[in-house]
């Protein structure tokens, strides 16, 4: 979708993206030759679209932070998230280090959670308190292509 | 005054941009897969999933790289049949590196996220309303699956598609041209009439249908050693695809289905024989050239 300051007929760029509230999106497009402002205010189905495309509205943009709260289209959709597959028994906390979370960081959210817990496990399994790099390409090599 | 063509860019939403960006992701991302094969059917119940991992052994056993991607995400079964239920997801520098089960064959399954007591959900805006954005956002998921694994240097990938026949045709859409299509039936003609308008279906598109498999096609009898008939002999099959064999059932491969047991542990058997056959006959077909349309 596309939007266009008819005085000016100059193509109007967006703004701010607030995060869903009761489902619907409120996205604000602002004509940079009058400086007209317009809001777009989605409703539930408009916005269950974007969503359904796995994408964010004006993400890696200016806007990208407000975006980014909105979270990983895809994350919801595991029950329980951490909790799902998470032992009670393994108390011993696992530390991980700067660069270990960033690579943990990449991955998409739906699989966060289970890969954190997994790779935690294989850590204590290996008597290592830290998950660091090489922990990871070790876990890598067991558990992988 | 300016039309919507007339304007480049869409001012910062970026939406169609995240589409073509995780295209160009997926087609990077699969660049190293030699064959892509969709196992489908349009029919449920014929043992694609089963089918599809054994294949998957078959091929492995002769030393080629595999993996397979189950995309029935509503009825995963890979995670079972493969042994990959408590797979460790492990990040790699960029992407998620594949679990694979013991024999080294990488397996995706949604059955390694989600326990089997529950079912795949997504949050949604429009409650009760799933019919008009569901098909959308599991294709989304599936591409996302797609860009954001590591599927490297593979001989094959396997998609283990869920039944619809309408939904065979959504995947042959959505996934690459190249990916070719097996199809699975059994011998019973409501089963092979499903899998006829799969076929005419898929005959719409670019995608190459290699043939089909006849699965359940008498059961293997450990008592007599002999291949007895399961179905009532039915007509000749008037599928205008080649058949690359027949797989009878074997109970015993459908005990080691439930314990993640591949067949090439049992590979002197009728059903052992039958898929290594279907195997080759996979591997033939792909290497030869697709027949030019009728």
């Amino acid at each position: 979708m596309k939007f266009l300051c008819v005085p000016c007929d100059t193509p109007m760029k967006l703004q701010t993206v607030a995060p869903p509230e009761r489902g619907s999106l409120s996205i604000v497009y602002s004509c940079p030759e009058c400086g007209y402002e317009m809001a777009m205010l989605t409703n539930a189905y408009e916005t269950q679209v974007v969503q359904s495309l796995g994408v964010r509205i004006g993400a890696a943009d200016a806007s990208a932070d407000t975006a980014k709260s909105a979270g990983c289209p895809f994350a919801g959709m595991i029950p329980g998230g951490e909790e799902t597959r998470s032992r009670p028994d393994e108390p011993i906390p696992v530390r991980w280090t700067a660069a270990a979370e960033a690579r943990l960081a990449n991955i998409p959210e739906f699989v966060r959670p289970m890969a954190k817990t997994g790779i935690e496990r294989f850590a204590r399994e290996n008597g290592a308190v830290e998950v660091d790099e090489q922990i990871l390409d070790r876990a890598r090599e067991f558990f992988g292509m | 005054m300016k039309t919507y063509h007339d304007i480049v860019g869409d001012g910062g939403s970026r939406v169609l941009e995240q589409v073509v960006e995780q295209r160009a992701r997926i087609t990077d991302g699969l660049s190293g897969v030699r064959h892509l094969v969709a196992i489908g059917s349009g029919k449920g119940g014929v043992g694609k999933s089963t089918l599809t991992f054994h294949l998957a052994s078959a091929l492995r056993a002769r030393g080629l790289r595999i993996a397979i991607l189950d995309a029935d995400f509503n009825g995963p079964s890979q995670a079972r049949i493969a042994g990959v239920q408590e797979a460790v997801f492990v990040p790699g520098i960029e992407k998620v590196t594949l679990p694979r089960t013991t024999n080294g064959i990488g397996v995706f399954s949604i059955g390694s996220l989600i326990p089997e007591s529950q079912a795949l959900g997504f949050e949604s805006t429009t409650q009760g309303e799933s019919h008009t954005w569901r098909a959308t956002r599991e294709f989304a998921l599936l591409g996302e699956i797609l860009a954001s694994f590591e599927w490297g240097s593979l001989d094959l990938l396997m998609f283990d598609l869920p039944p619809g026949a309408e939904r065979t045709v959504q995947y042959a859409d959505y996934l690459d041209p190249r990916t070719a299509f097996l199809l699975v039936t059994i011998p019973s003609e409501v089963s092979r009439g499903v899998v006829a308008r799969s076929v005419a279906a898929l005959s719409r598109g670019p995608n190459r249908v290699l043939g089909y498999v006849e699965n359940m096609s008498g059961y293997y009898c450990r008592d007599c050693n002999a291949v007895k008939p399961l179905f009532a002999p039915p007509e000749p099959s008037k599928l205008e695809i080649p058949c690359l064999g027949t797989v009878p059932f074997d109970p015993e491969l459908a005990r080691n289905c439930d314990l993640g047991i591949s067949v090439a542990e049992m590979p002197e058997t009728p059903v052992g024989r039958a898929l290594d056959h279907v195997a080759q006959q996979l591997l033939d077909t792909l290497e030869s050239p697709p027949e030019s349309p009728r």
